[in-house]
């Protein structure tokens, strides 16, 4: 317990020294880009564009802004108005988006989990199998693919050859089943691809052979010996996965037209909204990071040998 | 740790997956709209003096209304199908032109009301275009009052020594006498009228401290101390500018090193405009507008979203931006915003108290915001989605065969904009022969393949009483000649021009073609260069390029709006290009009375733009949508306006799929 407490500890400092980094370099990064957030095809007369700069504090010099936006953060977790967005404050599109993307990533996690393991431990209990080979070779489609390919044969096949999901749209289940199996199908081949790998090393550890000379069914040898072992690299890889299909969803939904975060984070930085990329970056940041410790953790407690620092 | 935590750890870990997926499981139920479109990106505001692109234009037109309202007029135009819209009575049941065509009398109707039940009367009128040139408020559009007078400089902040000007105290809700300013221009602080009668500065900063601190000239500006007499208001709120006065000082900074000890601060001090006659409220049922030019078009913008009334109750209350938000916004429009989620849609019903609610078919409309084309045309053939205003490029060869589709001539022009300052551009002849060796018939048939004109004027066609300047005839055989003749024959000796493009693949197409035609027929090599759109705005605001791609949409369907734009030291000019008696022209035209002498001026003028060739007209652009065939209502019109008030849905009309 005191192990955790204070891994805990020491990695909300590094989170916090990678947030203060990933602040300054963004900042940084965003204003010496060409253009600024009041481009527009019709020129700004110097007094409005004043007006402008004076509504977000850009008319302050460089480093006070760098420290007043950097106190807003702090003291008041307010990441200031959305220049672009300007009916909004960055807290809210964050707010809106960010449950949106949590539940298409849940789904396509899950999606991911259960298709992947399973599909996983058939290939390696049945090596060599037609089984095996068939769901590799679809396990390699799967990674060799990407996602927007995917999502347009599953909207050929699910919306218009058969007609059983919507084209687009977000608000009920049925919406979220094509771009969630889109958005977990790579994921899921991975997974495949990580337990059949690792059920083949553990099938040929002693402690498999011990078991199965016992009498022990061949059910509960895979069951209770094989897959804990098996599952060590999947978990491991599950932080970055996790990472990814949060991130990677914004393909998606453009074509499934999700109103997530994703899309916000191109758009934000295209159209130089300072703001709110600020915040984007921030909040995958901090996303990618307890996704990470989450991980290690669950590391630590299915493998006895992984002791936490 | 104990195999026993391991297996607690595996039963918390499947808890929270469950407990995850039920969350991720559960939606906020909400009905299917009667009439879904797709809206583009999402919008950036609904504050009617903020917005500018059309994507908000046509929400704010259902949402709100104005004075008058665009809508059909006559017989559509048995050559395009283009339905003519004109300003009809919106707020305003009726309005009178006088003086000169150079002021307005709009009576409102009766019974018009909020959406919070309050009446819409003259003064919310007053107030919100006060409020569009207030320039806190930092309106882009509020040049469409500029027509008024004292507005131009009301809005642009400038005030000279004998000007009645209005003073607003240093004392608007939240702000501390030392503090800093609020962002909240409304509710205003006290006004205080006056003449003023001298402007003190301290000594300006120095170019080199200029140049150190970017904010010395904006900081020097606003430690001028204004000296004002200030006049007294009698009973009905007029200002007595004749009577006894007291001379004050005012400042915005709160130490001066010019300032009195007993200056007050206060905020920007602007001209009077509210109390100098441009607008006049006499009672809540009319309202009068006095212009300087009889500007033929003004019923036009009356009937622009900028001139919009917003409620100000609600504005006071909520403040900036926060009064947009659904919970909190009233507006006068035939529909009103029931819910707004980003990147999702825009929810309207339909007002129950819009004058007109009898007429209106549609319970519920979804503005969706889909950026991706096939995504929309995807949802269209499915039936979630009746109207598509942004059909994929790839598929209109198939779309154009449909009866759903709708193609037509738009107000609206893609050109080439030329850097007149860098040679050899800055040579008329070079000009028109890059122009006459460009084969548009090539780029509106190979590449855009929309129906697009050729274009070789810069005003569309279409426009009522306006005869366009003769454009030149594209001749390659000219081109070749006018060259020669500017000392570059067969090309030679010719610099490499730069076309400059925001990314896009159809700006690309064109200017490969232009690249190729070019080289072919005149021997010129140009180079192509791409830029993300905000830096490649950025270089030609500051007219860093040779030759860049540009696209202009009728703010009013008048030619001025396509022409006045090259004026000298127009902020839309960006070519260097300056040339007086154009300038004359268009100033002239603005003054005249009389229309078919204003339409002749504004062809001169055209002529001239035309001989001088600043600018390379490409194609005059069309308008395309694809509209469910049981949706009765529906008319292309030349500003690609589609008021949902007349759209209905058509029984008789089955739609197969």
């Amino acid at each position: 317990m005191r192990n955790l407490v204070g891994y805990l500890i020491n990695r909300f400092g590094w989170m916090l020294l990678t947030l203060w980094i990933v602040y300054s370099v963004s900042f940084v990064l965003m204003r010496s880009v060409p253009g600024n957030p009041f481009s527009s095809e019709r020129t700004v007369p110097p007094a409005i564009e004043r007006q402008l700069r004076a509504r977000y504090n850009l008319d302050a010099p460089p480093l006070q802004q760098y420290f007043d936006y950097a106190v807003g953060i702090v003291t008041r977790g307010d990441l200031g108005w959305s220049i672009r967005l300007e009916d909004y404050s960055v807290n809210q599109v964050l707010a809106e988006g960010f449950p949106v993307s949590a539940s298409l990533a849940i789904f396509g996690l899950v999606f991911a989990i259960t298709l992947g393991i399973p599909a996983g431990v058939v290939s390696a209990v049945y090596r060599g199998s037609a089984a095996d080979l068939s769901m590799m070779a679809i396990a390699v489609f799967g990674i060799a693919v990407p996602n927007f390919v995917l999502a347009s044969l599953a909207i050929l096949l699910f919306v218009f050859s058969v007609q059983i999901f919507p084209a687009a749209g977000w608000g009920t289940l049925s919406q979220v089943m094509l771009p969630a199996l889109c958005l977990g199908a790579p994921v899921a081949a991975y997974i495949a691809r990580l337990t059949r790998a690792g059920m083949l090393e553990v099938l040929n550890r002693e402690h498999v052979r011990t078991a199965m000379a016992k009498g022990l069914s061949h059910r509960a040898v895979i069951l209770k010996h094989v897959l804990p072992g098996a599952m060590l690299p999947v978990v491991s890889y599950l932080g970055p996965a996790t990472a990814g299909v949060l991130t990677g969803s914004l393909v998606l939904e453009k074509i499934f037209a999700i109103p997530g975060m994703g899309s916000h984070f191109i758009n934000a930085a295209l159209q130089r909204d300072y703001t709110l990329a600020m915040g984007m970056v921030l909040t995958y940041t901090l996303l990618l990071f307890v996704m990470n410790s989450i991980v290690d953790i669950s590391y630590a407690v299915i493998d006895p040998r992984v002791k936490l620092q | 740790m104990s195999p026993e935590a391991r297996k607690a750890f595996l039963s918390i870990a499947i808890v929270c997956v469950v407990a995850a997926l039920a969350w991720a499981s559960f939606f906020e139920s909400l009905p299917p709209a009667e009439f879904s479109l797709q809206s583009g990106a999402d919008v950036k505001t609904l504050d009617p003096a903020r917005a500018t692109g059309n994507i908000e234009g046509r929400i704010l037109f259902e949402l709100f209304e104005g004075l008058l309202r665009m809508m059909p007029e006559g017989e559509p135009d048995p050559e395009t199908g283009l339905q003519p819209m004109a300003p009809k009575p919106g707020m305003a049941e009726s309005f009178e032109v006088s003086n000169e065509n150079k002021r307005y009398t709009f009576r409102l109707r009766d019974g018009i009301k909020w959406t919070d039940g309050t009446p819409v009367t003259s003064y919310d009128f007053a107030w919100s275009w006060q409020r569009v040139l207030h320039p806190g408020t930092a309106s882009e559009y509020s040049f469409h009052l500029h027509s008024i007078p004292f507005a131009k400089a009301y809005s642009d902040a400038t005030v000279a020594v004998g000007d009645r000007v209005e003073v607003e105290m240093w004392d608007r809700p939240d702000e501390t006498p030392t503090g800093k300013a609020t962002y909240q221009n409304y509710p205003r602080g006290t006004i205080l009228y006056g003449t003023l009668q001298e402007i003190r500065k301290p000594p300006e900063p120095s170019d080199e401290e200029k140049k150190k601190n970017k904010n010395a000239e904006a900081d020097w500006t606003e430690s001028w101390v204004y000296v004002i007499d200030i006049a007294e208001l009698d009973a009905q709120g007029n200002v007595q500018w004749d009577g006894p006065t007291k001379r004050q000082s005012f400042s915005s900074a709160l130490k001066s090193p010019v300032a009195d000890p007993d200056t007050q601060r206060a905020h920007m001090v602007l001209v009077a405009f509210d109390k100098l006659g441009g607008l006049e409220t006499p009672d809540e049922k009319t309202f009068i507008v006095n212009l300087n030019d009889p500007i033929p078009y003004f019923p036009n913008i009356v009937a622009f979203y900028t001139l919009f009334p917003v409620n100000r109750a609600c504005v006071e209350e909520h403040g900036s931006p926060l009064w947009t938000k659904a919970e909190n916004i009233v507006t006068n429009g035939p529909f009103k915003l029931q819910l707004r989620r980003l990147r999702d849609r825009l929810r309207l019903e339909k007002n129950q108290d819009y004058y007109d609610a009898d007429n209106v078919a549609l319970n519920t409309v979804d503005f969706l915001s889909l950026e991706g084309e096939n995504t929309a045309l995807n949802m269209y053939e499915t039936d979630q989605l009746q109207w598509v205003t942004m059909p994929p490029e790839t598929v209109l060869e198939v779309l154009k065969q449909r009866e759903d589709f709708y193609a037509a001539p738009q107000l609206s022009v893609y050109f080439y904009r030329l850097n007149v300052a860098r040679p050899p551009l800055d040579n008329v002849l070079v000009r028109r022969a890059i122009a006459m060796a460009i084969d548009r018939v090539e780029i509106v048939e190979e590449v855009t393949k929309l129906g697009q004109l050729p274009a070789t004027t810069i005003v569309p066609p279409g426009l009522a009483g306006y005869t366009s300047a003769e454009g030149f005839v594209p001749d390659v055989a000219k081109a070749r000649e006018l060259l020669a003749e500017a000392g570059f024959p067969g090309g030679r000796g010719m610099p490499r021009l730069t076309i400059l493009y925001n990314t896009s693949e159809g700006h690309r197409s064109i200017a490969e073609v232009i690249q190729q035609q070019l080289q072919n027929n005149l021997n010129i090599a140009i180079e192509l260069q791409n830029m993300e759109w905000g830096s490649f705005l950025d270089k030609v605001q500051q007219t860093d390029y040779q030759i860049a791609r540009a696209g202009w949409i009728a703010d009013y369907p008048d030619p001025n709006t396509f022409l006045d734009m090259w004026m000298t030291g127009n902020p839309q000019n960006n070519t260097n290009w300056s040339n007086k008696d154009y300038d004359e022209l268009i100033r002239s035209a603005a003054r005249e009375t009389d229309p078919a002498k204003r339409m002749d001026l504004l062809r001169q003028a055209e002529q001239i733009w035309v001989d001088e060739m600043p600018v390379i007209p490409i194609y005059f652009y069309t308008s395309i949508n694809v509209v469910k065939p049981n949706v009765k209502g529906f008319f292309p019109s030349a500003q690609d306006l589609h008021p949902l008030q007349l759209l209905r849905f058509d029984d008789s009309v089955t739609t197969n799929d």
